[in-house]
């Protein structure tokens, strides 16, 4: 379904809904099945103060979890303006990326599960990593993206995550991100989200490291933006 | 290797197999003989038979129901559990546990209804539409195949290959072959490369440089003398001639070229074009072709070892009968990795013959990784361009042929993705 159609749907909708506002909710909630609202999250450095822009180097990503304590997520600064788009995907759907926020609106975040087949950074090791605009992937010969060296997908962290090159079926998820008073909250994931397959896939893992998958699922008021190599032992590079 | 995983023992292995073979007997007996498992053809829903639980029978199954909830999927596999073939020379070198190879059918259907018979396939009716098992007769309206191979050996050799498993069909060759592994006290060892192609390319260099850092750990009065009848290692040479030269000098001696005519199982002899090799271990990896359900199905042109299909779709000359996996001539070179990319495609194909909706270009690729030592690894990626002005499909091959510890954790995650993709 293309902008156009979505908005004639929502207009026939709109019509509808003199006499039915549920059935109006209902159809918004359809349309917007590729962003989901979580829990609005703070971003905080290590010593539990809010995050700001000018904490994020340029062309630098850090690690956080988001929306569950669980599931790891970069936040990049690009180092230019990220505009927004609309990405399409496989299946045809078409769902709004909004962009970078910041001065330069060049500051995005993504889910840091792999969409292909769910590589994710664990303590030990990431294969899914950020490559500045400065570094050359050595196998795809990238800069500026995500790629995942597990299966070789490469995501464009410019383009909402959309897909460069590779197996990966689904764009990255993006993390919704806003600026309020110079802090930065998430908000919601836009995109084709894996937690699902990520809890199913690693339930005994998330039971050992968090006790149980419960806890592994718990969302929070403050989540704590880290140098990658501060969760993450070693990040695989190729 | 994971060390929180269950560990199983080879005994609880068999025990756990006996189980599941008790239970497709009272299935039998139940059943009272032969039986139409699919009797119905009126009713409008489809009915997709795979055969072959492997990765692309596997991953053609998992993903037709899963774009096709309402469609009927049945699974066909000898084998009551899946034991990986990648990853197996893991297993060979001591890096895997057996039970790290080995997943339950269970999700298949658990997660997404599918049927999965564990029984094996005697014959197709390809007229009337018909796969027959000792116990069913199972009717299907697309049939996809995905067999795997057979050794293309004779009556003669295979005593020999009982008592020295070739260990390209996973299982019990795996097992056995450990074991004469662990067993070898020193000496000469024979191993032999047919000419490609053959199931997984890098997997016989692979192993070689597997066996040389097992002789090498132990310090073991012995020699590997790996004969090979193609001129060089036919993926990611260049990492594994440095590797057999750089760590293992003096275990081995490589000699390419050069074929097996001949063996003498007694004397314990591999005669090749090159001379003759005695051994105290071998591990001949005969020549290989399509599996023998294809050939008795007629699938198999006379003088052929793989199935002919499309390039495309893998559909055969017969309408709706799709050979997929390492049976078929395809561009894509004969792996796990390869099948599973077949058996997204074929899903895709048969969606868009059920559905009548165009479905995505799936993007075809093959990854190899191989483990030169204990601790390190290469790897090599090929991806295909299809050129539609002309129909060609033109390969980009790439190679990282510096061995690193990194690339041990890749490989890893390499297989533990996929292990994720067919049974998560």
């Amino acid at each position: 379904m293309n902008r156009r159609d979505i908005l004639k749907t929502c207009s026939l909708f709109a019509v509808g809904s003199m006499f039915n506002l549920f059935k109006f909710e209902d159809a918004l909630a359809v349309e917007g099945s590729y962003f989901k609202k979580y829990k609005k999250t703070l971003l905080v450095k290590e010593d539990g103060t809010p995050l700001k822009e000018t904490d994020i180097q340029s062309n630098t990503a850090l690690l956080f979890f988001y929306p569950y304590r669980s599931t790891p997520c970069y936040i990049i600064n690009t180092g230019r303006e990220v505009k927004p788009l609309d990405i399409k995907l496989n299946n045809g759907s078409v769902y709004r990326f909004t962009g970078g926020i910041g001065s330069k609106k060049g500051i995005v975040a993504y889910s840091a599960i792999c969409p292909h087949q769910w590589s994710y950074p664990t303590k030990d090791f990431s294969l899914l990593n950020y490559y500045s605009s400065k570094e050359k992937s050595e196998i795809t010969g990238k800069s500026g993206v995500i790629q995942c060296c597990a299966h070789i997908s490469v995501f464009d962290p410019i383009n909402g995550g959309s897909i460069v090159e590779g197996p990966a079926e689904f764009p990255l998820a993006a993390v919704s991100l806003v600026m309020e008073g110079g802090s930065i909250y998430a908000t919601g994931i836009i995109g084709k989200d894996q937690f699902s397959e990520f809890f199913d896939l690693y339930k005994s893992d998330m039971i050992e490291q968090f006790g149980s998958l419960e806890k592994a699922k718990e969302e929070m008021d403050k989540t704590v933006v880290m140098e990658v190599e501060k969760h993450v032992k070693e990040q695989i590079k190729c | 290797m994971s060390k929180n995983r269950l560990s199983v023992n080879r005994r609880d292995l068999f025990l756990a197999t006996a189980s599941v073979v008790a239970t497709g007997f009272l299935e039998q007996s139940v059943a009272g003989g032969i039986s139409n498992y699919t009797e119905s053809r009126s009713d409008k829903k489809a009915k997709v038979v795979v055969i072959g639980g492997g990765y692309g029978g596997i991953t053609a199954a998992k993903y037709i129901k899963k774009q096709n909830p309402e469609v009927s999927v049945i699974l066909i596999e000898k084998n009551p559990f899946f034991v990986s073939c990648p990853m197996s020379n893991h297993y060979l070198g001591g890096f895997y546990e057996f039970s790290e190879l080995c997943f339950a059918y269970n999700n298949l259907t658990v997660k997404y209804g599918i049927e999965v018979i564990n029984d094996r396939v005697q014959d197709i009716d390809l007229d009337k539409k018909v796969v027959i098992t000792p116990n069913l007769r199972v009717f299907y309206d697309f049939l996809i195949l995905s067999p795997g191979i057979s050794y293309d050996i004779n009556e003669e050799e295979k005593a020999f290959y009982k008592a020295y498993p070739p260990a390209f069909k996973p299982g019990g060759e795996h097992l056995y072959l450990k074991k004469l592994i662990e067993e070898f006290e020193g000496g000469d060892i024979v191993m032999t490369v047919p000419a490609y192609p053959y199931r997984c390319p890098p997997a016989p260099y692979e192993r070689a440089a597997v066996i040389l850092n097992y002789l090498k750990k132990r310090n073991l009065k012995a020699k590997l003398y790996f004969i090979d009848a193609n001129e060089r290692p036919i993926i990611n040479a260049e990492g594994f001639m440095n590797a057999y030269y750089e760590l293992y000098k003096g275990y081995a001696e490589y000699i390419t070229g050069t074929y097996v005519k001949s063996i003498d199982h007694g004397k314990k002899i591999v005669k090749t074009t090159n001379g003759e090799f005695k051994f105290s271990l071998a591990n001949v990896i005969p020549p290989m072709k399509a599996s023998k359900i294809v050939e008795k199905i007629g699938l198999l042109e006379p003088g052929q070892k793989w199935v002919e299909v499309d390039t495309f779709t893998f559909e055969t000359k017969i309408k709706d009968v799709y050979v997929i996996g390492d049976s078929a001539r395809t561009f894509l070179p004969k792996s796990g990795f390869g099948a599973h990319m077949q058996g997204k495609i074929v899903a895709n194909n048969i969606t868009e013959k059920i559905t009548g909706k165009k479905s995505k270009d799936e993007l075809l690729m093959v990854l190899c990784y191989s483990m030169v030592s204990d601790e390190e690894a290469i790897m090599s990626e090929t991806s295909f361009r299809i050129e539609k002005s002309s129909g060609k499909i033109i390969p980009t091959h790439r190679e990282d042929n510096t061995r690193r510890k990194s690339t041990v954790k890749r490989y890893n995650e390499w297989a533990k993705g996929l292990w994720r993709d067919l049974f998560g």
